[in-house]
């Protein structure tokens, strides 16, 4: 009951916040709902154990593939979002079989390399990626009406509702996979892939299947992405957005669902809003670097350990009174 | 960087700057006519570019001269707007060339800030703030006119119409120095490099030199340029183009050039902080190198077809206040886009943005930093909304930019205009190709 209340009450929390917002931070809000996804994505990714340095250039494939769908095609927008997710999770199915045949260090070079060659074919191919410039004019989500509320997608009220509805969806959808045998046999993959592979569980097949959906629901965040802003280009996939990923992964910590989402919520509203207000615009990247030195240094478990310190906390000191109430 | 930007901060030259504008400031409060504006009348401009990042370069020196061009402004009494003066101040945002924090950007600028006129750098961020631009109706400007489209009413190329002018480098040495007959190219493989390599292609065209390979395209994820660099003089070229390279390519693309005892010309778009290449480099061998971006201590900027306010004076501040080696090809740039809005808004009485872009295009010309030009661009852009004329080759003699000439872009064009469109279509840079 308490935990119903409580996701409740934080639902609320998530609906009324872009009304508390200035206008520039409801357009962050919209960005960093969407990087929750990608984020996110990229854990289930880390729960066989891999990780890759590709996982940016798939969001970016499944912001092509929606864009052109939708542009080319004249696919309705959420169908041609739903179609670039399933793009991703095809080109990673396909990328699975050379990249699998490595592991650890190598597999995270081979997905560098195999996501450079994308983006190299999106900069070599002028038709139908748009060359170095990227595609531009990029249907919007179309508006509509609920009678309650009328979405107008340009504002970005309208369009973080929809997003966090679609990565609410999401993130529910990952949670269960986690939870569900198969997810416990990603694990598995993870710590013991001797004794699992000894055990008849097949290492490559689940390794394939964490890369296909991480890749599925990063393609999706990529889409989602698209469709706001209009425009993308192969910069927006780039190695330097692949090392935010990495940097709110890391900080956030990968040992709970919410580690890598704390990441990218704390480092986005500190890069993004708190550095900008206190005056300190051009020296954010001085700044943000020192403070991922001094993360990693202080805080090696990420900014999880924290959150599970409270809770653990918490829990002693009621178990501790609980104990004492029966000893009298 | 970091050291950079400490330099930044405060150091004795800083402090000495801080002097140096003031100087400039009462200077220009003599010379520029007075008049006195209440505090609470002020219009706010907003500079929407990259600060940091590797494209900092055409956005920092930027808003370093903005701010030099609005405390000279300001000291001499402010915008009359109305019949009223009004205070500039100006509202930067960073953002970072990426088109999602240039929407973001556009929006804190317009919804909150209150500006009146957005500058920018344009490139890949443009398309970012596009749908803002067409829901406001803001005006914006662009260093890009490859970002003008039919569709583009309200953003403006006021300055530099890159890569056009790049024809004025090639011409000046085709002219002066005929017996080079050969040229290899290099760019990075972006939406800057690309509709460079066409203006250069057809500009070699036009001059007669022969192309001795197709241009070298490289990744601009690419940090090491010696096999970019031997591959680029292996038939032994009369000159080597640099395109329109970022500052961080152009400088350990000189570096190579050098170390692999190239002795031929050089022609570039930019040698930002080219000080650094001739330290790096020699004197001798950066002696004749060709690009197009004065330092504006030149005397040639002194002609009175020259429409920026006290060049020379606003280069001593700026080199006064973060360092001569600091100057690059944007630090006038975004400031003469100011001179040309406030002759705008003053002459239409409103700060607005629809009766400034009337006021600024009435008449079909406009006063530009180099002399007076014609809005131009629908051949190339589909939309008259680039202001074209003359623009400078610069050529290094003795370690210092020197202005060899002004030379006319329009002229060039009506001679040679079919050339640049067959060669901007065949890399897919005419505005209706554009995807």
């Amino acid at each position: 009951m308490a935990k119903f209340a409580a996701l409740f009450g934080f639902g609320a929390i998530l609906l009324a916040l872009p009304h508390a917002l200035s206008f520039s931070q409801q357009e962050i809000l919209v960005f960093l709902t969407i990087n929750v996804l990608l984020v996110a994505s990229y854990r289930l990714l880390t729960l066989t154990g891999e990780w890759s340095l590709g996982h940016v250039v798939i969001m970016g494939v499944g912001a092509y593939a929606s864009a052109l769908l939708s542009k080319r095609l004249g696919i309705y927008v959420p169908v041609a979002m739903l179609l670039g997710a399933v793009t991703a999770a095809m080109i990673a199915l396909a990328l699975s079989f050379p990249l699998f045949r490595m592991k650890g260090f190598y597999f995270l070079i081979g997905s560098f390399a195999a996501g450079e060659i994308i983006r190299l074919l999106w900069k070599r191919f002028r038709d139908p990626f748009g060359g170095p410039k990227g595609l531009k004019k990029i249907d919007p989500m179309p508006d509509f009406d609920i009678g309650i509320y009328a979405f107008d997608f340009f504002e970005p009220v309208s369009y973080y509702y929809f997003a966090l509805a679609v990565v609410g969806v999401s993130l529910w959808v990952m949670w269960r996979i986690e939870r569900s045998p198969v997810g416990l046999t990603f694990h598995a993959v993870h710590w013991q892939d001797r004794l699992a592979e000894a055990s008849g569980v097949n290492v490559r097949a689940y390794r394939t299947l964490a890369f296909v959906l991480a890749s599925g629901f990063a393609g999706l965040s990529g889409a989602l992405l698209a469709h706001y802003i209009g425009t993308i280009n192969p910069n927006s996939f780039d190695v330097e957005q692949m090392v935010f990923v990495l940097t709110w992964t890391i900080v956030g910590g990968t040992a709970t669902f919410y580690g890598p989402i704390l990441g990218c919520v704390v480092l986005t509203v500190l890069n993004e809003i708190v550095l900008r207000e206190a005056g300190f615009e051009q020296m954010r990247p001085l700044i943000y670097g020192l403070i991922l030195i001094l993360s990693v240094l202080f805080m090696p478990k990420g900014l999880e350990s924290l959150v599970r310190g409270a809770f653990s906390g918490r829990n002693a000191r009621k178990n501790k009174a609980g104990e004492t109430k029966a000893m009298e | 960087m970091v050291a950079k930007m400490f330099k930044n901060v405060l150091t004795r030259r800083s402090l000495l700057g801080s002097g140096a504008a003031v100087a400039g400031s009462a200077a220009a409060a003599a010379i520029l006519p007075r008049k006195a504006f209440a505090q609470d009348k002020v219009v706010k401009i907003g500079f929407l570019a990259p600060l940091t990042g590797p494209v900092a370069a055409w956005g920092k020196p930027g808003l370093d001269g903005c701010l030099i061009w609005g405390e000279w402004i300001n000291a001499a009494g402010g915008i009359n707007i109305g019949g009223e003066a009004h205070a500039v101040e100006f509202v930067a945002y960073d953002n970072e060339y990426d088109p999602a924090k240039a929407r973001t950007g556009a929006t804190k600028l317009i919804r909150e800030d209150g500006v009146k006129f957005i500058m920018m750098l344009g490139g890949d961020t443009w398309p970012g703030a596009q749908p803002v631009a067409d829901r406001t109706g803001m005006l914006f400007s662009t260093l890009l006119p490859s970002d003008l489209s039919p569709d583009t009413t309200t953003l403006i190329a006021p300055c530099e119409v890159h890569p056009i002018y790049n024809v004025t480098g090639v011409e000046w040495l085709a002219d002066n120095m005929p017996e080079l007959k050969t040229a290899v190219m290099c760019a990075q493989d972006d939406a800057l490099g690309l509709p460079s390599v066409a203006t250069y292609l057809a500009a070699f065209e036009a001059a007669g030199i022969e192309m001795q390979d197709d241009p070298l395209l490289f990744d601009p994820a690419t940090t090491d340029f010696a096999p970019v660099v031997t591959r680029l003089i292996s038939g032994n070229p009369d000159i080597v183009c640099l395109d329109t390279c970022y500052a961080d390519y152009v400088h350990p693309i000189c570096e190579q050039l050098f170390q692999q005892g190239y002795g031929g010309q050089v022609i570039s778009c930019t040698a930002d902080f080219y000080q650094q290449i001739v330290a790096k480099t020699s004197e001798e061998f950066m002696e004749g190198f060709v690009f197009q971006f004065p330092d504006f201590d030149d005397p040639a900027l002194n002609d009175e077809s020259i429409n920026f306010q006290m060049p020379n004076e606003f280069y001593a501040a700026y080199a006064s206040r973060y360092g001569a080696d600091q100057w690059g090809a944007v630090s006038w740039e975004y400031a003469s886009i100011m001179d040309l809005w406030k002759a705008g808004a003053e002459k239409a009485g409103s700060a607005e943005p629809d009766a400034v872009l009337a006021a600024m295009k009435e008449g079909g010309t406009g006063l530009h930093a180099f002399g007076e030009a014609d809005w131009w661009g629908k051949d190339l852009f589909g939309i008259d909304n680039a202001l074209v004329g003359n623009w400078p080759i610069v050529v290094i003699e003795g370690g210092k930019a020197t202005i060899k000439e002004f030379r006319s872009i329009p002229e060039w064009y009506a001679k040679h205009g079919e050339l640049l469109k067959k060669h901007m279509s065949a890399y897919g840079q005419m505005w209706d190709q554009r995807t």
